[in-house]
């Protein structure tokens, strides 16, 4: 199978590195696609679960440009809608009544919320979440997961990284995924104070394997913020129409607040939105938030093509479907070369690893493998199956997987 | 901690240490130092303790006190230490007055032969002997500061805090200066050389991209994908590690 090269995609990044900071920077960042020379760095073009790099490299696509393609790239309704609205003009002086048509539809669409409010990224509205939280009770404190991934700004990163102060992260308090216990003990250590609980339905952190919650914890958490006046804040950024047109509150059976999503929500055009109970509706409009872009007409179009398409042809469940299809192939073919491939979290948005080294770096030569073949896999995040993967991307797939499984073995014949 | 107890410590067991290499990769002290035999104790009140060993043209310089050594150098805190360092005090001398000339004059050699390593201009570094020993020095100072600043710095106790087990390997390629800091539940330990099990591995391609690395003059993130710096294996721990090793600055000019 032919190995691909990326001799345009490296002098694109050193002309790149003399005028961007880092050349390419966050999420996007190559450096942590291991090894480095096994990836493209700059895609060109896409169409469906596919899309080229500068060199002219095809790639099936398991990232879906980290979640945004549900779809297919360039999915024709979808971009019909968005062109619609750009041909008459997406940033006007004022909203476009699409944007009521989009509010109303999600509405409608998302079990138990009242309202819809629109931004750009996925952190505008976490941070969104957080403020009208904080402002309905009067309360500084905010508890998160360890690991839990809220966006860029300075409360949501890390303590200790670059730009941050002491203050910023002064008021979060992190305990562990999946433990009740510990969220109760942290209520009850700082009763009255605690303004919300922001968790993403399931955990699923980068470098580690990603945890269903345990039966019957959401229930808990919500009777336990309900009885508290804590909000609880569901960022749904990732999983959010990947695991149930409904929200995914609704697939793990329980019932928050506030949900914020972005990602899916438009098939790749820039918007996010935090949807809430009619409860919170008075206090997020006394906060005052705003962006220059948050009215474009066009990526709400977008948002509501690519909503109702994925109503429509129950979405979720497609990917799901193909998800487990997928992955259990790939789990049969590491077997008959002798490896072991541990898949977690949902099928749809699988975590993928090779259990056979605890360093990851087996792992991480056999996703550098596969993607300089054809097959985009990271090994540090979780991977994104969009409708647009198809059984014939599936079959070509497996055969890429087996190519560089086979790679693998002739590089390590004595691992078990 | 105090920064000026932390910044002793880095002192005595970061930028001491690199006396071993000095000895045995710097021609001229290394047959300066040939018939040595002499210990020297640095004892600071309400601070570290180390000693250097010299012995048969060696160096060792080990935490902790040595009984009997040939001098004992008493700082009255880790600022009295610390502007030693600095060149602004000198120690208060408990044992050893007979060597106050080696002190002065041949002790001296070999300290300020270390300070001018790790003081590099540009113009030294174009000498491939300066650049190969400054980043010698620097590749051990970081591993050695690392495990200071995981367990005593604010900052590097809150990013270590669940960095997880294992030992992270910096090394120059090929067959370049090693060290590795090993995390573990019992704390942070810094070691010279290759580990047999790196749970994690940051590789700089020749001395000039290790130097340019390792004195924060290119950016991770550059560095890596541009190939002078390759990561694998749990790259986690080296994006924790390397925020702690940026808080260097904060305590050693």
């Amino acid at each position: 199978m032919k190995n691909y090269s990326y001799s345009k995609s490296h002098h694109l990044f050193n002309r790149a590195v003399k005028v961007i900071p880092c050349g390419i920077y966050g999420h996007f960042s190559p450096a942590p696609l291991i090894p480095v020379s096994d990836y493209p760095f700059y895609a060109v073009k896409g169409k469906g679960s596919r899309f080229w790099d500068v060199d002219g490299n095809e790639f099936i696509d398991y990232m879906c440009a980290y979640g945004p393609m549900v779809l297919g790239y360039n999915h024709p309704k979808v971009e019909a809608a968005a062109a619609k609205y750009q041909k008459m003009g997406s940033c006007l002086m004022g909203p476009s009544p699409v944007m009521v048509e989009l509010a109303e539809y999600m509405v409608e669409l998302v079990s138990g919320m009242d309202w819809a409010f629109f931004a750009k990224n996925g952190g505008d509205v976490t941070n969104y979440a957080i403020m009208i939280a904080r402002a309905a009770t009067g309360r500084k404190k905010i508890v998160a997961i360890k690991g839990g991934y809220h966006g860029v700004a300075p409360w949501m990163q890390a303590p200790g990284h670059h730009g941050l102060i002491e203050e910023d992260y002064a008021n979060i308090i992190r305990i562990q995924w999946n433990r009740f216990d510990e969220l109760e003990k942290t209520v009850n250590e700082h009763r009255g104070q605690i303004a919300a609980f922001i968790s993403s339905p399931y955990h699923h952190p980068t470098f580690v394997d990603n945890e269903l919650p345990v039966e019957g914890y959401w229930q808990k958490v919500q009777s336990l913020c309900n009885r508290e006046g804590i909000v609880l804040i569901i960022d749904d950024i990732r999983c959010g129409f990947r695991l149930d047109m409904r929200g995914s509150h609704v697939y793990f059976g329980f019932e928050p607040d506030l949900i914020c999503f972005c990602k899916a929500i438009a098939n790749g055009h820039p918007i996010s939105a935090l949807m809430g109970k009619d409860s919170l509706k008075k206090d997020a409009a006394k906060v005052f938030y705003t962006g220059s872009y948050w009215f474009q007409s066009a990526p709400m179009a977008a948002a509501l093509a690519t909503l109702k398409e994925l109503h429509r042809i129950n979405g979720p469940k497609i990917m799901l479907a193909q998800g487990k299809k997928l992955l259990d192939g790939m789990v049969k073919i590491a077997e008959s070369h002798g490896f072991t491939l541990k898949v977690t979290g949902a099928p749809s948005l699988p975590y993928v690893r090779l259990a056979d080294d605890e360093t990851q770096m087996l792992h991480q030569q056999w996703c550098g493998e596969c993607t300089k073949r054809g097959a985009y896999f990271t090994s540090h995040h979780n991977w994104f199956i969009s409708t647009a993967h198809t059984d014939k991307d599936v079959s070509r797939t497996l055969a890429i997987v087996d190519d560089a499984f086979s790679a693998l073995r002739k590089k390590h014949p004595r691992l078990v | 901690m105090s920064t000026e107890k932390l910044r002793a410590q880095l002192n005595l067991y970061a930028v001491l240490q690199n006396l071993e290499e000095l000895v045995v990769f710097d021609e001229e002290i290394k047959d300066f130092v040939k018939d040595w035999d002499i210990s020297i104790q640095f004892s600071v009140i309400g601070g570290p303790k180390a000693y250097i060993e010299f012995k048969d043209g060696k160096c060792l310089v080990k935490r902790g006190v040595k009984r009997f050594a040939s001098i004992v150098m008493l700082f009255v805190s880790p600022r009295h230490l610390n502007r030693m360092f600095d060149g602004k005090a000198m120690p208060i001398l408990l044992r050893g007055f007979t060597k106050l000339g080696f002190l002065l004059k041949e002790f001296s050699v070999i300290t300020n032969k270390l300070s001018y390593y790790l003081k590099p201009t540009p113009e030294l570094l174009e000498d491939s002997k300066y650049l190969e020993l400054n980043t010698r020095f620097t590749i051990n100072t970081a591993a050695h500061a690392a495990r200071e600043l995981a367990l005593y710095d604010t900052i590097g106790r809150l990013v270590c805090a669940n960095i997880g087990s294992g030992d992270v390997q910096l090394v120059v390629q090929p067959n370049g200066p090693a060290a590795f800091v090993s995390f573990s539940e019992n704390g942070v330990e810094a070691h010279k050389g290759i580990t047999p099990r790196p749970v994690a591995i940051l590789a700089m391609k020749g001395f000039k991209a290790a130097n340019d690395f390792l004195n924060g003059k290119v950016d991770a993130f550059t560095a890596i994908v541009k190939g002078d710096v390759e990561i694998k294996g749990l790259t986690f721990m080296l994006d924790k590690l390397s925020v702690v090793l940026d808080r260097i600055p904060q305590y050693l000019s």
